[in-house]
């Protein structure tokens, strides 16, 4: 087996002691993967495309961050003639496409409960203009802590408020806020409100008056579509009379007027929903579901309008006392069943984005095939988002953000060996391994170990 | 002593009654001689009714049966049933609450011990008047507000004379106690309310023991507590029943609870649940005080309403009406009461409806007369109609339990009380008024009197009216001018006689003349502004006295399942001892113990009727123990009240009704260590359970032998760092936590051997000393110091860590386990030499400061140190799943699979001191087992079956059956509340105290976060 093109470079140009345990430090001191300047060709693997079947033998390889060619084992790839490859054996080892967190604030918090380093609420209750990419940290810690399991895209979300911003799909590595970029701009979120109003999933709470739940809710969803519509009607004027002001609110929520990218709309209950598809359905808006945790009970809703789910994570409890244990596991496979679109996000704190797989891996324990579960994790996340193009399968292509691993990473003994963005191979290491081998160190001192 | 515990009953003749002020003139004397007659007089439950003539003088019954004596009044009864005054044995009052400037109050506000209902403003008039109004002659008002409240009082409900407020039927008849948290401070939750409740009772004792040893000793008095008339009063009450004012039917056993180890006599008032408890209660023997206010409908107006409804709501608002039913069956003693109804008008309804579910007649008196009577120690004077009883009598047109038939009169201590004319004032309806005189119209005038509301018009005109006063007879108001040419206001008054009215116009000020009215037809009603058409009055079905499962709710059981014998074969065994994991295995389970475990082939010849398990293919694993846990703890999981609360008892307060125990029986998890929460730097004891889903009583869920365990807690939360609580509390560092943890111990020392220096004393001896309080805080914490019991310790940063360590090692103390821990890996050799164990979580780490150094490595490193480690779940969520939080261990850290799951069994029951029971898989110890479709470790494999005590108390069949029932019942109880009317389901007992309502009590302090609830 070859040494990887990073080992490789890392052994030569950097020793160990310029990692040295960032204990103390918010910061990933870890460099940045340099880009891609040969083909890669991993060989002798199996491909887990997810687009497409599984590859025994296979072989695949990549150029300037772009999948070339997914092969089957009797298929040679063809090289850019005058390249040097390098060529990594895979020795029979499983190539999959990168983990997509479909919704998090990875990047936009450092501590939960230290205020200063979350960075996720705008004020107001209507705030578009509030761009996830502008504000991700690309050296908080969290960052390689997800990437080490795999997680090699994130969508990540601001919060708080009715509009609290726009969505942005970041890959997991990259020197500047430009680097990480793989979609700036991926959608409005609409936090919509609900009949128990007051309490937004996972948004802090509502500036609404609490006097009356029913006219509260009915006032904040009329804000909502009085947004859109003074939105619409600014693009309308502006387009006809270019000197008329530029307004950063409407101008965030253009592409979705346009129909360019979704709508991202948290509801989760039957008839937050429900009003939330009628809605956009009557604004002409295309619209993700975010969280859906009753969304079984309107699967031909969700089909008739097209609308996909974004399932928070399956580790939930029942909504009721007498709600079955497993309904939160069950719900994948009853989307599936019921020929709903849907993706599964971790559904977590941005600190637990690394178990992404596992609330996947759950839906399989309860009924979900799969091959579901993993595309619930990479493909339908990707293509959710709008950035199937780019991301979730093994295609050529498509960007070579993919994983190496010596079993199926939905197992919790799988280890990720190797993962590369976007053609360029991370180092997998990160402030908690380096702690974890500081500390080591102290017990062989003690002889302890 | 021998004040208000003597028992003074005050006598209630008018001419005995002679401790009042000085009569201001003659007196004014009243015969109070009345003879009833003819009436249908029903003495007491079970008596049937006969036609009887009652003599009553003085306020006593002097006859029943005779002839009516010449001198009496006579009161034509015929066609009436006469009763026994009703007798309301809790009526709430304010009492004012003591003054602090007075000096030697008990420091915590709520022991309120020495108040005396007699001492407030006495029953309110309109509470008068209503319990009259449904039949009530005698009540026992009672302070409400505080733990200790403090004493009722029995008083007729008679109206104030000049020289008596209240006639008093017994000055002290019970003492009060709730467990009612303090907004403001200590106790803030229901276990610490317990805990004040038990250490001021011990206080009691202990005042007087030390007051019997100055008494021989006069030289000790320097030495002598200061008085208290709080604990004074305590020491006079112990004789009284202690009265049990519960928000809830789990909150009653706690009561009771606390009544047994005090030895006191304890009676319930209840919240009209008891039947969700009905076995643990009954067992007690306690009587039950219930009201009879029973939940609205459940809101399933919608399909999203349907949503929110649980089954258990559902049920508990169809069965709250059999409650007393239920119980009375089960051979409770029961009275009912009107305290706790939002309207007390309906009280009668109430009845009716709780009598269709079969409760006779007798019965139904009996809780309304002779039995509050005799809790409240007056039945040699009321709740019967006998020669010598108090003159108490409810006078019904027709039956008492008739909610329509009216009560006439009701007779309160020899004073009659007319019902019916206060009701009936005939005034309502249109009235054509008699000429004005002087009007130049010849054009009628008409007033339509509906209540308060009046309608003057004259032709096509009307006149304004102001000032209306109405009373039952008579009317008052004012007409603005205009009337018949009026040039000033006109007042008018009316009142009734015979068919029509009379009263007097007193116009211009000057003139006044007479008015007459007679009936006039009703003019068209317009049509009503609310045009809803008013629900047609459904008769009452009462539902059907079916078995209801133990907890209420889905997934209950019906009976408690057997521990059979059965063999679970071809599974592989992670046998959690030296064995490892042995492939096709079997094990043989008898009377709740595994009789074997091991390869299959040694499986000894099965008992006759014993059932073999094929689990070929399957893996079998001991049952998940959770080393941290907040599951399943009622009202609080942090007493915060305090920056120490070791006296506080989680035990106290376990939940057996909290669904999350069969959720987490279905990830097959046996056992919990229920701890408090991490709010103050010494915390309360901890509660180790068995999740023995359905049990009766909360009692059986301990884990008898475990041995006990405390919380302690270091760091931000203990230290208020993410809180926004701006009342500064002690300890605000890691500094002042340590401080705090050294001063404590330093006291629990010298605790413990004053205490065991007494212990040795001769009892000669003993006299010539002052008697040692018993403090439970210094209690636990001398259980601490002694290696009895275990301290769970809160703890994130490696300081912390280290400085328990070296504390522990200046007292000799071996800790039992570092919770969380989550930078225990910097410190694990110390934790090795001074802890049994670490419990940690999986990978958690970021959500606050101190973890920002958390690593997923830490478990597996702590373990190759030589640290015993658990993996917890500190979640209610988390907990379902601790297999795979195992698996985590092997994922970082490379520990082999087969130990990692050590992490979820062997190692927290070693922790908790529980290996020798549970844990592993080894003959002899409980059958706690989780069987696993796969591996355990694997997000894939699902739980199929889990025991406790060798009960199958879940299993995905099991399961499968539950779920179809809880959608039939479900079903049948939402188009029963839709034809019943849905209402909002927000009122009735069940729904959250007015005492809990301001605050979600669970959301405090916890472990991984100040304020949510992880």
């Amino acid at each position: 087996m070859f040494r990887s093109p990073i080992a490789w470079l890392l052994g030569s140009l950097l020793p160990a002691t310029m990692f040295p345990a960032a204990s103390a430090s918010a910061q990933d001191l870890l460099p940045k993967a340099p880009p891609q300047t040969a083909p890669i060709v991993l060989t002798n693997a199996v491909l887990h495309t997810v687009a497409g079947p599984v590859i025994l033998g296979g072989s695949l390889w990549f150029l300037d961050g772009t999948i070339r060619a997914v092969l089957a084992a009797d298929q040679k790839p063809e090289l850019p003639a005058g390249s040097t490859p390098i060529i990594i054996d895979l020795q029979g080892k499983h190539v999959y496409p990168g983990f997509v967190s479909a919704h998090t604030s990875l990047g936009l918090e450092e501590i939960g409960m230290v205020r200063q380093t979350v960075d996720t609420d705008e004020i107001g209750e209507v705030t578009p203009e509030a761009l996830a990419l502008t504000a991700v940290n690309p050296d908080t810690t969290a960052i390689p802590v997800a990437r080490s399991n795999g997680i090699l895209a994130a969508a990540v979300f601001p919060r708080g408020g009715l509009l609290p911003g726009r969505a942005s799909v970041i890959q997991l590595d990259g020197w500047t806020n430009a680097d990480l970029a793989v979609r700036s701009d991926a959608g409005p979120v609409v936090s919509w409100p609900a009949r128990s109003f007051g309490t937004p999933r996972r948004g802090r709470r509502s500036e609404t008056p609490r006097e009356d739940p029913a006219t509260a809710v009915q006032k904040a969803r009329q804000q909502v579509t009085d947004t859109f519509t003074a939105a619409r009607a600014w693009l309308k004027a502006r387009t006809a009379d270019p000197s008329i002001a530029l307004d950063v609110r409407h101008l965030a929520l253009v592409p979705a007027l346009r129909g360019e990218v979704p709508v991202f709309v948290l509801a989760d209950q039957l008839e937050q929903i429900e009003s939330a598809v009628l809605w956009a359905a009557e604004q002409n808006l295309r619209i993700v579901i975010v969280g859906g945790g009753e969304a079984l009970l309107c699967t031909e809703l969700l089909k008739r309008h097209k609308v996909p789910v974004i399932l928070e994570g399956t580790h939930k409890l029942p909504r009721r006392d007498d709600s079955p244990y497993s309904e939160a596991f069950e719900l994948p496979a009853q989307l599936e069943k019921a020929g709903v679109r849907f993706c599964i996000a971790s559904g977590s704190d941005f600190s637990q984005e690394r178990n992404l797989p596992y609330q996947a891996a759950t839906a399989i324990a309860y009924g979900l095939d799969p091959r579901e579960a993993l595309a619930a994790v990479t493909l339908r996340a990707a293509e959710i988002l709008g950035v199937g193009d780019r991301l979730g399968s093994l295609t050529v292509g498509k960007d070579a953000t993919l994983l190496i691993c010596d079993g199926d990473p939905l197992e919790l003994t799988t280890k990720i060996e190797q993962a590369y963005v976007k053609g360029r191979q991370i180092d997998l290491r990160n402030k908690q391994t380096e702690l974890a081998k500081k500390y080591r160190e102290r017990y062989r001192q003690l002889d302890k170990r | 002593m021998e004040c208000r515990a003597a028992l003074v009953l005050s006598f209630l003749s008018a001419a005995v009654f002679c401790q009042g002020p000085p009569t201001n003139g003659p007196r004014s004397v009243d015969a109070g001689w009345y003879a009833l007659v003819n009436g249908s007089v029903t003495t007491a439950p079970g008596a049937p009714a006969r036609t009887a003539t009652i003599v009553l003088r003085d306020g006593v019954i002097t006859a029943v049966g005779g002839p009516a004596p010449d001198g009496a009044q006579v009161v034509d009864c015929a066609g009436l049933s006469i009763y026994p005054g009703l007798v309301e044995a809790f009526l709430p009052i304010d009492v004012p609450a003591l003054d602090p400037a007075t000096g030697d109050l008990h420091w915590n506000p709520m022991v309120q011990a020495q108040r005396h209902a007699l001492e407030g403003e006495g029953v309110a008039p309109a509470d008068r008047e209503g319990l009259r109004n449904l039949g009530f002659t005698t009540v026992a008002i009672a302070p409400s507000g505080g733990i200790l409240k403090g004493t009722s009082s029995v008083v007729l409900l008679d109206e104030p004379t000049a020289t008596e407020r209240a006639r008093v039927v017994r000055a002290v008849a019970y003492e009060l106690c709730s467990l009612q948290p303090n907004r403001n401070g200590y106790p803030g939750s229901q276990m610490g309310s317990i805990a004040l409740l038990r250490q001021t009772l011990l206080d009691a004792a202990w005042y007087g023991r030390c007051a019997a040893t100055t008494n021989l000793a006069p030289g000790l008095l320097a030495k002598a507590p200061q008085p208290s008339a709080t604990l004074q009063a305590l020491l006079d009450h112990r004789g009284l029943p202690l009265w049990c004012d519960s928000t809830d039917e789990l909150e009653s056993l706690r009561l009771l609870q606390v009544a047994a180890e005090f030895e006191r006599t304890a009676v319930v008032i209840g919240s009209g649940m008891e039947f969700r408890r009905l076995a643990a209660l009954i067992a007690s023997k306690a009587p039950m005080v219930l009201p009879l206010q029973f939940p609205e409908a459940p809101d399933v107006s919608t399909a999203a309403a349907i949503e929110q409804v649980s089954l258990r709501q559902l049920q508990s608002w169809e069965q709250a009406v059999t409650n007393t039913k239920r119980l009375l069956d089960a051979g409770a003693t029961v009275a009912w009461t009107t305290a706790r109804m939002r309207d007390k008008k309906t009280f009668r309804t109430a009845m009716r409806e709780a009598m269709a579910c079969g409760i006779t007649a007798d019965q139904a008196l009996a809780a309304l007369t002779t039995v509050p009577s005799k809790l409240l120690g007056i039945d040699a004077r009321t709740g019967t109609i006998e020669v010598g009883k108090l003159a108490n009598l409810c006078v019904v047109h027709g039956d008492l339990f008739d909610p329509d038939a009216p009560i006439r009169d009701v007779w309160v201590g020899g004073r009659r009380h007319r019902l019916e004319a206060a009701k009936d004032n005939g005034l309502d309806g249109t009235w054509a008024l008699s000429p004005w005189p002087a009007a130049d119209s010849s054009a009628t005038t008409t007033l339509t009197i509906d209540g308060q509301q009046l309608k003057l018009r004259t032709g096509e005109q009307d006149h304004k009216t102001a000032g209306v006063q109405r009373t039952a007879q008579t009317l008052e108001f004012r007409v603005e001018s205009g009337l018949h040419g009026n040039t000033g206001p006109a007042w008018i008054r009316l009142q009734r006689e015979g068919d029509g009215l009379t009263g007097t116009v007193r116009a211009d000020l000057e003139r006044t003349f007479p008015l007459a009215g007679a009936k006039a037809p009703t003019p068209a009603e317009k049509p009503e502004k609310d045009s809803k058409p008013k629900a047609q009055k459904q008769p009452f079905v009462p539902p059907a006295l079916t078995a209801l499962p133990t907890p209420l709710g889905g997934y209950g059981l019906l009976e408690q399942p057997a521990a059979k014998t059965f063999a679970i074969v071809g599974a592989d065994l992670w046998t959690g001892d030296e064995r490892g994991i042995l492939r096709n295995g079997a094990v043989l389970v008898r009377d709740g113990k595994i009789v074997f475990a091991g390869p299959r082939e040694g499986l000894p010849a099965l008992p006759p009727g014993a059932e073999t398990i094929d689990a070929t293919g399957k893996q079998l694993t001991p049952g998940i123990i959770d080393c941290h846990s907040h599951t399943g703890i009622s009202r609080g999981i942090n007493e915060g009240g305090e920056a120490v609360t070791a006296e506080v008892r989680v035990e106290d307060v376990i939940d057996p009704d909290d669904s999350n125990w069969y959720r987490q029986l279905a990830g097959g998890v046996t056992t919990v260590n229920q701890l408090h929460g991490s709010a103050n730097a010494i915390g309360g004891q901890s509660s180790t359970v068995k999740v023995r889903w359905g049990v009766l009583d909360p009692k059986q869920m301990r884990v008898q032998d475990a041995p006990g365990g405390i919380k302690f807690a270091l760091g931000e939360n203990p230290r208020r760092a993410n809180g926004s609580d701006s009342n500064p509390r002690y300890p605000n560092t890691r500094m002042g936590v340590e401080g705090l943890l050294r001063d404590r111990f330093a006291a629990a020392e010298t605790y413990r051997r004053e205490r065991a220096a007494y212990e040795t004393l001769a009892p000669q001896e003993r006299a010539k000393v002052l008697p040692p309080r018993r403090d439970l805080e210094l209690d636990a914490l001398a259980e601490v110091i002694a290696g009895t019991r275990r301290i769970h310790c809160h703890s994130y940063r490696q300081d912390e860590i280290f400085m328990l360590c070296q504390l522990a090692q200046e007292y000799g103390i071996r800790i039992g386990t570092f919770q969380h821990v989550l930078e225990g890996y910097k410190v694990a050799d110390a934790i090795a030499k001074n802890a049994i164990g670490a419990s940690s979580f999986s990978d958690w780490w970021a959500y606050k400061f101190e973890v920002y150094d958390a690593i997923p490595e830490n478990g597996a490193i702590l373990r190759d140190v030589g640290v015993t480690v658990s993996f917890n779940s500190d979640s209610n969520e988390h907990a379902r799943r601790l297999n795979t939080e195992a698996g985590k261990a092997v994922k970082y850290g490379n520990v082999p699979a087969n130990e990692a799951l050590w992490f979820v069994t062997r190692n927290p029951a070693i922790q908790l001191g529980i290996f020798e029971r549970t844990g592993s898989l080894t003959a002899g110890k409980d059958a706690d087992l989780a069987l696993w479709s796969g591996d355990p470790l694997s997000y894939t494999s699902r739980c199929e079956a889990t025991w406790v005590d060798g009960r199958q108390l879940f299993s995905i069949e099991q399961d499968r059956a539950a779920r179809t029932a809880v959608t039939a019942e479900r079903q049948r109880l939402i188009e029963k509340a839709l034809a019943a009317g849905s209402g909002t389901g927000k009122k009735g007992p069940d729904a959250k105290d007015a005492y809990w309502a301001a605050e979600d009590l669970t959301a405090d302090y916890c472990c991984r976060d100040a304020v949510g609830g992880r």
